[in-house]
């Protein structure tokens, strides 16, 4: 906060499965694993990057769920002041795109003004998939739908492959952007918070901030 | 359910979470249950509006106080000490991050009707107008004292040895009585004036954490988060998480089975989840727990600001016993929409106090005056629980109701105790390794 950039919270969210570590490691550090469940993102959940918008610097930080969304409900707590919601789906996997409105639900009761975008993961699996899975495939006629449904609540859409890496940066490029824009006009970022543990700004009596540096 | 686990937490009020995130990071397969389809217990802040209406059993309002989803009310009332314990573990296990927090405008002390605000430092204390100019040096010289002193060195003691009494302390600076109340009550967060017989260093620390903490951030030594209280145990409860631990909400839990005189595991009537250990709060295990008093809270809101507070927007009050005949303080915790707990334009003030009488509610009324007009009230007394036993032979370790007190210092204690006597060790924080890659991000 005190450092003047601007910065920007994006929560993943989606259904549990749908590979929301895995767009949050390549956000983190461009990485891909294959291990799976709870030992795989042992200790993951924040991360934060520098974009340039308009030849300025802005910061994302990401969120990941932790898994809580496994067993149980993520809690509000999580979708305090987040400037936008990433809403994750597998493109083979029918159900956890037909979701995607109650998660719409969820974002826009608990994260007031957030910006949602859609985000369809696993593009690399899509031609590869049997023809048996061929029938649990999200198709672009699905997708059209959806966003003839929702135009007005999705401030982007993407399709994305965290194996590859396909779409990925550009995403989180065109999400900073956007977010970053939208801002502006609307001058909404909070200047007057304090985070424990990092240095303090003492305000004095005239209201003024004291830098140490 | 139908798993082992190392630990099963019950409840999941800011201790149990706390609790459940320490036991995660050093290693420990954590399952957290809870009765409510909530987070947070008795720590929760509900929201909206008519979830407080509902709880207290009176008609709903809708949007009567503004919107109600803007409302989240705590019920039990507390502020963070900015250099206090709690701070110290939001930072060591890196929950700071997950939340966003303001300073709290003001801390006020009440004297003879009145309430004035607290001076903390020398400066403050000669421009108060609560003593008389001589008073006013003694005080001075008082803090300085505390300032320098240091335990080791018997050189800044004078005269005054760690051992020696509090009340020996106050003596020797000549502090009269109204002075000794609010440096023990309002500085130093003394519950009653059983401290004036113990050794002094823990006044001395206490003023000690008191100034350290205002000197943070200003204005007062007290943060709140927005949002309310409820989000604490929401963050700890993903730092648990993010550590393996497996959530599991809106959870009956039926009964504890016990094995040889110990824990073996947790049924909710159809499933038994395995463990050795059970940590919970006292409302899961009632029959292990006693009760040793009662808290006394009311929870108001407002239309208007406190009088005489230059209309902060946050404060706290504290009425010393001393002040009103008690033997324990009155406490007034008022936070507004400033840190997101209100609807624009009201104000939510909850007066609490340990029990003393048959009339609890009438035990409020100092507080409740210092108020002014009051559009609602809620009222409730609790009872005060504390486990039978260390649960060191059943494995069942059970943490102790939230106490009057405004800040978190007592539920920090009882937390880092419960850990020790699960673990048999003091918690090290340089098992937390998140993720922080700000630094090498471009």
């Amino acid at each position: 906060m005190a450092t003047g950039v601007p910065s920007y919270k994006v929560i993943l969210h989606g259904e549990y499965g749908v590979g929301k570590s895995s767009i949050f490691r390549r956000f983190m550090n461009d990485t891909f694993t294959t291990a799976t469940g709870k030992q795989s993102t042992i200790g993951l959940d924040q991360s934060t990057r520098t974009y340039k918008v308009d030849s300025q610097d802005v910061k994302l930080t990401l969120w990941d769920t932790g898994g809580m969304e496994r067993m149980s409900f993520i809690g509000s707590s999580y979708y305090r002041g987040a400037h936008a919601a990433l809403l994750c789906y597998s493109v083979n996997n029918r159900d956890s795109f037909t979701i995607l409105s109650q998660y719409i639900l969820d974002i826009v009761m608990n994260a007031e003004g957030a910006k949602i975008f859609l985000c369809g993961n696993m593009s690399d699996q899509v031609d590869s998939a049997s023809d048996k899975d061929q029938s649990n495939v999200v198709t672009d006629s699905d997708l059209e739908q959806f966003m003839s449904q929702c135009e007005d609540v999705l401030s982007g859409v993407y399709r994305v492959s965290c194996k590859d890496g396909t779409g990925l940066q550009d995403m989180f490029q065109d999400m900073a952007r956007f977010l970053h824009r939208n801002s502006m006009s609307k001058m909404t970022l909070r200047r007057d918070l304090v985070q424990p543990g990092s240095t303090p700004e003492r305000e004095d009596a005239s209201g003024e901030k004291r830098r140490c540096c | 359910m139908d798993e082992t686990y190392d630990v099963i937490v019950m409840g999941t009020g800011l201790k149990e979470c706390i609790l459940s995130g320490m036991l995660s990071v050093s290693g420990k397969k954590v399952l957290h249950v809870d009765r409510n389809p909530y987070y947070g217990g008795e720590s929760a802040s509900l929201t909206p509006l008519d979830q407080v209406y509902q709880h207290f059993g009176k008609p709903v309002v809708g949007d009567k106080y503004g919107r109600g989803r803007d409302w989240n009310v705590d019920l039990i009332p507390k502020f963070l000490m900015a250099n206090g314990q709690l701070v110290k573990l939001l930072i060591h296990t890196g929950v700071t991050r997950y939340l966003e927090f303001k300073s709290v405008d003001g801390s006020y002390v009440y004297k003879g009707g009145k309430i004035y605000k607290v001076p903390a430092d020398e400066k403050e204390a000669l421009a108060s107008s609560l003593m008389g100019m001589f008073e006013k040096r003694r005080f001075k010289n008082f803090l300085q004292h505390v300032q320098d002193y240091n335990e080791e060195d018997p050189k800044t003691h004078k005269g005054v040895s760690p051992d020696h009494v509090a009340k020996f302390l106050y003596e020797k600076h000549g502090l009269d009585a109204n002075t000794q109340d609010f440096t023990g009550h309002a500085l130093a967060l003394f519950r009653n004036d059983e401290y004036m017989a113990q050794p002094c260093i823990d006044l001395i620390k206490r003023c000690r954490l008191y100034s350290d903490s205002l000197a943070r951030y200003g204005r007062s030594p007290y943060l709140y988060p927005l949002y309310g209280l409820g989000e604490l145990p929401q963050g700890f409860a993903r730092l648990s998480a993010i550590y393996g631990g497996t959530y599991m909400l809106d959870k009956p839990i039926e009964k504890i089975v016990m094995e040889d005189g110990h824990v073996v595991g947790v049924s909710d009537g159809k499933e038994t989840a395995k463990c050795g250990i059970v940590v919970c709060d006292p409302t899961y295990a009632p029959e292990r727990c006693k009760k040793v008093g009662q808290v006394v809270r009311a929870i108001c809101i407002l239309n208007h600001p406190i009088d005489n507070t230059k209309d902060a927007q946050s404060v706290q009050i504290i009425i010393p016993q001393n002040q009103v005949n008690r033997k324990d303080d009155i406490y007034v915790c008022m936070v507004s929409t400033a840190h997101n707990v209100c609807a624009r334009n009201y104000y939510l003030a909850i007066v609490a106090t340990t029990v003393e009488t048959n009339d609890p509610e009438k035990e409020l009324q100092p507080g409740l005056d210092l108020l002014g007009a009051i559009e609602e009230k809620f009222v409730s007394v609790v009872d005060l629980m504390e486990p039978t036993d260390d649960g060191k032979e059943s494995k069942i370790f059970i943490s102790k109701s939230y106490d009057a007190t405004t800040h978190f210092e007592t539920t920090c204690v009882d937390v880092l105790d419960v850990f020790k006597r699960i673990t048999g060790e003091d918690f090290d924080f340089s098992k937390v390794k998140h993720t922080d890659t700000e630094a090498v991000a471009e």
